[in-house]
């Protein structure tokens, strides 16, 4: 084993900031995946400007759909993937996402003021995330395990309290607008989106506790010897899937203006597939908040495309199996070639 | 010898008994660190040399005896109590994050913030490219950025070297800290040590092999089942009589 040398990285300087945030860019774990949602992005945009007739993709209509479908999975999408740079798992989510728009609809029916309702939403997916934690942590149980648990005792939970019907969820306009309004060509829950996508960037990159986060999922073991508090880092990250989670949940019963139990079933399982996507390891320790949005954004495009070109709708899912195989396999290439 | 007995030892440990369950790890262990010594931790599989180790840095906590830095009563329950202590550790399975940054290793857990939690990056890594600088016969690293997880072991070894140095530690625990190392760099951690000595570190080094550790140590406490068997200087033995003793229990 000899020494081999590292070379350094140059002083930054006027005339090669440029590549500053180049190299910078290329050392992120979504780079690659970054790279290829740009290509697919610009093709569809080429097929949309040749072919507008029979390629909708630029058409408002379609660009209203595909920027409401991203932030639905994106919350949810940005807190799981804060646990999994943690070194956890949440299948609960997609069960929490509905339990807070149950929450949320049920307390606004009796009566109580919309803010009180979100709040008690949040908590709720807080709760079920803390809960998901300590029981992981005090019992060392794989979060698998446990979370999975918790996902089959809250769709039941959910069936009980609702009895099977859908929760109607008519809020005052100002809310809607808060959360779905029309900004622009943009929509308000998009601009949330990239706020929280934000918000993440800044916690994982530029905190002391996303430094921890990444450091426990890494390697749990070193972490706790230099110091790390493990406990409180992973019940953060726990947390904080419960809340974007919630978050999801609240925006998407306001969109719809009601809440079905059988909403959210599957979104666990896409959340998990848009941040593999985005290049965030199932090992844990490494992902960035970039990969959240190139993952969420890329399943969309490519679910948007296919719905496009006229493919039948039940053959989504699989395609989004197929990206997420491909998704893997091209991260894994790019990385070996350096 | 840079042997310094008018002081009182930077650290001691008087009963020092750890059970788990129905086990006996350690049972009534007195043991001292002096100033400006290398101690070497001798003894077989299964002495209790890593309990004790482990005890000191914090990661395990006691189930008897008191401890003493600089002649006051002070305690170790976890890590933070250690760090106070100045007391560092240097694992045998390296602990640093394999998937992050030298800089972010570096300063894990004594991130540099600003007062709303945020990271001062650019100082952190500006600091840790001096500190490699400095370090850099034994590393041949500059990168702060470059990922810990692609350097060689004995660099890895480095680098978690450095941390302990730059946080100014006082006490160096190096449990096994060439098992996974070429000779090159197995030498080059052992200069290190010595070193370190002549800059007031003292360290405790626990190792199996007998002449590293006549190589670099001032004394030699020998451990067998959990008990402490002999505490010699090195001008009073040999390597044959510490063979002797380990074999012996």
């Amino acid at each position: 084993m000899t020494d081999t040398h590292i070379p350094a990285q140059q002083p930054e300087t006027s005339g090669n900031k440029l590549g500053t945030i180049w190299s910078a860019f290329r050392r992120d774990p979504a780079a690659n995946i970054v790279i290829i949602l740009v290509l697919v992005q610009a093709a569809c945009i080429i097929g949309g400007l040749l072919y507008p007739d029979d390629f909708r993709y630029l058409s408002g209509l379609n660009m209203k759909t595909l920027l409401r479908a991203i932030p639905q999975i994106g919350f949810i999408a940005v807190g799981v993937a804060i646990l999994m740079i943690a070194g956890e798992f949440d299948l609960s989510v997609g069960a929490t996402f509905t339990l807070a728009g149950l929450t949320m609809a049920a307390f606004y029916a009796a009566g109580v003021p919309v803010v009180f309702c979100v709040m008690a939403a949040l908590a709720i997916g807080v709760a079920i995330g803390l809960v998901n934690g300590f029981l992981t942590l005090t019992f060392a149980i794989p979060s698998f395990i446990v979370t999975l648990g918790t996902m089959m005792i809250l769709r039941g939970v959910i069936l009980y309290a609702s009895g099977t019907a859908t929760m109607p969820f008519r809020p005052e306009p100002w809310f809607d607008s808060l959360l779905t309004g029309q900004i622009g060509f943009l929509q308000a829950q998009f601009l949330w989106f990239l706020g929280f996508v934000i918000a993440a960037w800044l916690l994982l990159s530029w905190h002391r506790i996303g430094n921890h986060v990444l450091s426990v999922g890494g390697n749990r073991g070193a972490a706790n010897a230099i110091g790390v508090n493990v406990f409180k880092t992973k019940m953060f990250a726990f947390g904080a899937a419960g809340f974007m989670a919630a978050m999801s949940g609240i925006v998407s019963t306001t969109r719809v203006n009601s809440v079905s139990p059988i909403q959210g079933q599957g979104l666990e399982l896409q959340a998990i597939a848009a941040c593999v996507i985005g290049g965030i390891a199932l090992t844990g320790g490494r992902g960035s908040a970039l990969g959240v949005f190139a993952g969420a954004t890329l399943i969309y495009t490519v679910q948007n495309v296919l719905l496009l070109i006229g493919a039948p709708g039940y053959y989504l899912d699989a395609f989004i199996g197929l990206v997420l195989v491909a998704a893997v396999i091209a991260n894994g290439v790019m990385n070996r070639r350096g | 010898m840079p042997l310094d007995t008018n002081t009182a030892p930077l650290l001691n440990l008087r009963g020092i008994g750890k059970t788990y369950g129905r086990t006996e790890a350690l049972s009534d262990v007195d043991l001292h660190v002096n100033q400006n010594e290398v101690l070497g931790l001798l003894g077989d599989n299964g002495a209790g040399k890593s309990t004790l180790i482990k005890i000191l840095s914090g990661v395990v906590d006691r189930t008897t005896g008191d401890i003493e830095a600089d002649g006051t009563p002070t305690d170790i329950r976890n890590r933070q109590d250690s760090a106070k202590l100045g007391i560092e550790t240097i694992y045998q399975d390296i602990a640093l994050v394999g998937p992050m940054s030298i800089w972010r290793n570096m300063y894990l857990a004594r991130e540099l913030c600003n007062r709303f939690g945020f990271l001062r990056r650019r100082e952190m890594r500006d600091t840790t490219v001096d500190i490699l600088r400095k370090g850099v016969e034994i590393t041949g690293v500059d990168d702060p950025e470059a990922e810990v997880g692609g350097l060689s072991g004995g660099q890895m070894q480095a680098v978690a070297i450095a941390r302990a140095v730059h946080f100014r530690s006082k006490i160096l625990l190096l449990d096994e800290p060439t098992s996974a190392l070429s000779v090159r760099e197995t030498e080059n951690v052992l200069k290190y040590m010595v070193d370190l000595r002549e800059e007031g570190v003292s360290s405790v080094f626990v190792t199996h092999n007998l002449y590293h550790a006549f190589q670099v140590c001032d004394r030699f406490v020998v451990m067998a089942h959990g008990r402490k068997i002999a505490d010699v200087t090195k001008a009073d033995t040999t390597i044959e009589e510490l063979t002797k003793l380990i074999v012996a229990h």
